[in-house]
């Protein structure tokens, strides 16, 4: 059975928690998480990940920023890339999505739509 | 012919032998009517049998046709019967589905009150015991501006702490004489309003007091929720129980340990203080019985 490592990057950490929370849910999930931009970088140049979530709203490095890197990095430039945002900012979601985001969930986060997220990238 | 005999025909008067022809003439007619009689008679019984032949075929048929008509209303019965199992799976799958919906939806309440009083208790950080309570505000109950009123001593005014989001009148103390706010400090309930309902400008969908024991410490008071939200759910009210006790509590126990010079300086003084309870709780219980213990 395939094993999947998820990398969460949020800076607030009832959101993160929440995510973990969910992701626990998927069978062989592993989590690893960053409390902003930066932090996700780091951990993403020590490992290899399926799956990326960060949100958008970050004070050091926010999401947009990370996902440029992700998506020019080779090593990471197909790894899916869900963001975060809430249903007002339509206009980072858009944003977001240019720059190569896979897919993208709204807050409130609730745990059968973060789950069903993952499942589609992951086709798991 | 004996020639006697021919002799005597010979003999036999033209009359006789006039009769005699027409005898045998009449006779032969008859005989070839009779004849014809048959034939037709005969012809007559095979269009008859023919034509019972092709009935018979006909009802061949039929009772074959019904033979088929039995089996079909036998695969009819079959199918009718299937499809009521189907159908009967099917309403048992659809209650299924909504089962698992429904414990999913429990499921993800009881994280987010999980998560919510993990994070109100893991921080002896005023600030972030406050920033804790705003993102519960926020991304768990969905409300896009709100403010955190601190209530004086004197229980008379609130003091913002906290606020986010576009607020309908600028941030400064309030007095708690009279609306929403002073009535939720001085009882204690929660003021919760359909957002759909019309209400007065400026006047919060919801007041929620965070009281400790019977005195209210706090309040938030919400103006906006996040545009797709358009109802409570059921767990907003769960999560605002919580935050009215847990977010007190952990109000208070941070700002006493701001005061403190750590967590083991924090609790020097534990088992002075559980023996002054307990030394409260003997009083107390001596008053009780009359002092007869």
């Amino acid at each position: 059975m395939s094993s999947y490592a998820c990398l969460v990057v949020e800076d607030s950490p009832m959101m993160r928690q929440l995510i973990v929370f969910a992701l626990s849910r998927i069978k062989n999930m592993t989590v690893t998480e960053a409390d902003d931009g930066i932090v996700g970088l780091k951990k993403l140049a020590q490992t290899n990940f399926d799956l990326i979530i960060t949100d958008i709203n970050m004070p050091i490095m926010d999401g947009l920023k990370l996902v440029r890197k992700i998506r020019s990095d080779e090593r990471h430039k197909d790894v899916p890339v869900i963001v975060i945002t809430t249903e007002g900012s339509r206009e980072d979601r858009e944003r977001a999505m240019a720059l190569g985001a896979s897919a993208y969930i709204t807050k409130p986060i609730q745990a059968p739509q973060v789950i069903e997220t993952v499942k589609e990238l992951l086709k798991i | 012919m004996s020639a006697k005999r021919k002799a005597a025909v010979q003999e036999a008067p033209v009359d006789l032998r006039h009769q005699r022809e027409e005898f045998v003439r009449s006779f032969l007619h008859k005989s070839a009517e009779l004849t014809e009689e048959l034939i037709r008679d005969n012809q007559s019984m095979e269009e008859q049998l023919l034509q019972l032949r092709e009935e018979n075929d006909e009802l061949r048929s039929q009772l074959a046709s019904s033979d088929v008509t039995r089996e079909l209303l036998a695969i009819i019965d079959r199918l009718e019967a299937e499809q009521k199992q189907l159908l009967q799976r099917s309403s048992e799958l659809t209650l299924y589905e909504q089962r698992q919906a429904d414990t999913e939806r429990e499921l993800n309440d009881l994280a987010s009150l999980y998560v919510a009083s993990f994070q109100l208790n893991s921080s002896l950080s005023v600030g972030r015991v406050v920033k804790h309570m705003g993102e519960l505000m926020e991304q768990l109950v969905g409300a896009q501006s709100f403010v955190l009123y601190l209530v004086t001593v004197d229980g008379k005014r609130g003091i913002p702490v906290s606020a986010q989001g576009r607020l309908p009148a600028p941030l400064a103390p309030i007095v708690l004489e009279d609306g929403p706010l002073a009535d939720a400090s001085l009882t204690g309930i929660a003021r919760i309003h359909d957002p759909a309902a019309p209400r007065a400008p400026g006047e919060p969908i919801a007041v929620l007091p965070l009281q400790f024991g019977s005195q209210v410490v706090a309040m938030f008071a919400v103006y906006e929720l996040l545009p797709h939200k358009c109802a409570w759910a059921k767990v907003d009210r769960e999560l605002f129980k919580l935050l009215s006790v847990h977010g007190a509590t952990a109000l208070i126990a941070a700002n006493l340990y701001a005061k403190e010079a750590g967590p083991r300086a924090a609790l020097h003084d534990v088992l002075i203080q559980l023996e002054a309870e307990r030394h409260k709780q003997l009083l107390a219980a001596e008053s009780d019985s009359g002092g007869e213990l």
